[in-house]
């Protein structure tokens, strides 16, 4: 009894330690578990890698794969980027630790990053790889000795994807673009027309308005007979709830193609709009960028000389209702959905 | 490019979903005008909560690891034996565990997407039984107490597959794209093992699923995958493929290694006991006692 009634102490103990665990939050009100930091133990005369990151969840999630892979024969030390932390900060961590290689997440960071650039312009720079961050093929011309992974899914892992779940024909797929899009387009284009798919493109003005992207669609599904629309994850053409119902939801009402998203709220069967979603996958991306940082060390750490990846890993969300009754479900599709809705 | 503002920023979407909860649209599109101003403090941001199994945030699985010391080994609550289940297969984990527990009710089955997390756990939480592949139990000097069979062989064939038609003339410098098998140094020796050479760059990637686009984006050479999956993988992709076979590149088939001797019947009994089905997603057709 005496036995249990420790058991039972214990296992509340452990709810509460656990629960206090999941706490720590980035104050950006999401709910998500963000995990305190805590660096390996250090060992003597391994080189040293610097994580420069936001402490939210999705990239504690690329860090705890990346160390996990990397923590045998490397030294790592993560310096935490907020609002708040200036070019000097970062130059501070960067003296402080003398790292071997850096390893820098997201916008901000790389924004704080070029600035110790250009601050330090006549100084060697320690090559560095860059990850979860907006047009790295683009952004990586203003940075030295630097590659990394793009963060962007290729439509073309989307649409084979797609295709491998549903009957209906994945061979057009319709994209709306505005002109800053123009040479990421292009290069999906090409990556596309390998798995002989066609991707057509109808470009857009810088600003978008709501007749402007309805008519762009609407010549995609009527004149261009597409098979799947493809929603690039920009702003201006998603905008607000009124804006998605006045645009993709009028043209989608009449025209039954999938709609490909790249985010999963957009998959929902209770208010149908995106058919399937294809988001990165964080804890691979920590394993594609260990394999960079081991691939930069055997080749004497001249990031410059590598080039940008693409993103090999993805989690696919399905609204599963709509895939089956608009376009037919493959017999073993539920074996490769990440997620089904329903 | 500089800032992120007019990128898409998901978490405007999540605000956008939490308000069609409470169906206040208007709260909703309060939400983007507050989140405008912040957007290029944010990255590019997935809001998604997938099932995040078998992981625990250091701290957490720390005070877990004090707690298993003194509970003892990974035991389910119930008292059922424990079986950690790490295949590479064409199937998804979630879709796996579920399948592998409806058919086997009087244990706890627990399947791992990724090496390295079934590795971490397997070292801190012992389970009663492991399903892997034969390399892997291996790695761990566990001895297989069943041993998978498909067409009398306990053995499967790996074989080379490149994009273009036609294979590499020499594998010698080559980039050969590998799933995660064994970890940095298994996965290398592994692939060296298989393909007889130690000049090959290794590329490996987490899921089966992710060696296509290591072709797609001509970032390997060739991928090396079990011969059964080939089918699968035609099937998904357009690019031509050429499939070289490797002679004895000879891999054993899923096997389970019982932890705990006291648990050795049930797991036994149970896995016997897997409909053909099952068997078939695992890749085999028979069990053999070992």
């Amino acid at each position: 009894m005496l036995h249990a009634a420790k058991r039972l102490t214990c296992c509340a103990g452990l709810a509460v330690a656990l629960s206090a665990c999941a706490t720590t939050g980035d104050g950006s009100g999401h709910a998500e578990a963000v995990a305190p930091v805590v660096d390996p133990p250090a060992q003597p005369g391994a080189p040293l890698l610097l994580l420069a990151m936001p402490p939210s969840a999705d990239f504690q999630d690329v860090r705890r794969a990346f160390i996990a892979e990397t923590k045998k024969n490397f030294n790592i030390s993560t310096f935490m980027v907020s609002g708040a932390t200036t070019p000097g900060d970062l130059a501070a961590a960067i003296t402080r630790s003398s790292p071997t290689c850096l390893v820098l997440m997201n916008n901000a960071t790389v924004a704080l990053y070029r600035e110790y650039q250009t601050a330090h312009r006549d100084e060697k720079m320690p090559p560095a790889v860059v990850v979860m961050t907006s047009f790295l093929e683009e952004l990586r011309g203003s940075l030295k000795n630097a590659t990394g992974i793009a963060y962007e899914v290729p439509g073309v892992t989307a649409f084979v994807d797609l295709r491998s779940v549903i009957r209906a024909p994945v061979r057009r797929v319709g994209v709306v673009y505005r002109p800053r899009f123009r040479a990421f387009i292009e290069r999906q284009k090409k990556l596309a027309s390998r798995e002989q798919i066609d991707l057509v493109a109808a470009e857009v003005g810088k600003e978008v308005d709501a007749p402007g992207l309805r008519a762009a669609l609407h010549t995609l599904l009527a004149g261009d007979k597409v098979d799947v629309l493809w929603m690039l994850n920009d702003n201006e053409l998603i905008k607000n709830a009124q804006f998605l119902d006045d645009t993709w939801r009028a043209e989608l009402a009449t025209a039954k193609v999938p709609l490909v998203v790249g985010v999963p709220n957009l998959v929902d069967p209770r208010t149908p709009l995106g058919s399937f979603a294809v988001v990165p996958d964080h804890e691979a991306l920590g394993l594609q960028t260990a394999n960079l940082i081991f691939d930069l060390d055997s080749s004497d750490w001249h990031a410059d000389e590598h080039d940008v990846e693409l993103p090999l890993s993805v989690k696919t969300i399905a609204d599963l209702k709509q895939l089956r009754d608009s376009f037919g479900l493959k017999e073993d599709a539920l074996r490769h959905i990440d997620r089904a809705l329903e | 490019l500089g800032g992120a503002s007019t990128l898409f920023e998901p978490s405007r979407l999540y605000i956008r979903w939490c308000a069609r909860k409470l169906e206040t649209r208007r709260a909703c599109d309060d939400a983007f005008k507050q989140l405008a101003r912040s957007a290029e403090k944010c990255p590019t941001r997935t809001v998604a909560s997938f099932p995040r199994t078998r992981r625990l945030t250091p701290l957490g699985l720390g005070v877990l690891l004090l707690a298993s010391a003194w509970l003892g080994t990974a035991h389910a609550q119930d008292g059922r034996p424990t079986l950690y289940v790490f295949l590479q297969l064409d199937v998804k984990p979630n879709v796996l565990e579920q399948t592998l527990q409806k058919q086997l009710p009087g244990i706890a089955v627990t399947v791992f997407g990724r090496f390295r997390d079934f590795q971490d756990v397997v070292a801190t939480r012992r389970p009663d039984a492991i399903l892997a592949i034969p390399p892997l139990l291996d790695l761990d000097h566990t001895k297989p107490t069943l041993q998978g069979a498909k067409g009398g062989r306990d053995w499967e064939a790996y074989v080379l597959v490149s994009a273009g038609g036609t294979q590499p003339s020499s594998l010698s410098g080559k980039t050969v794209g590998v799933v995660d098998l064994l970890g940095h140094d298994g996965t290398q020796a592994f692939a060296a093992s298989v393909l007889k050479t130690s000049d090959l760059k290794v590329k490996r990637v987490a899921k089966i699923e992710d060696l296509l686009p290591l072709l797609e984006f001509s970032a390997a050479d060739a991928i090396l995958i079990p011969g059964a999956v080939v089918k699968r993988l035609t099937e998904r992709t357009r690019l031509p493929l050429a499939v070289h076979e490797l002679p004895g590149a000879r891999v054993g088939l899923p096997a389970v290694a019982v932890l705990r001797p006291a648990a050795r019947d049930t797991v036994v009994r149970s896995l016997q006991g897997l409909d053909a089905e099952t068997k078939s997603i695992l890749g085999i057709d028979n069990w053999s006692s070992r």
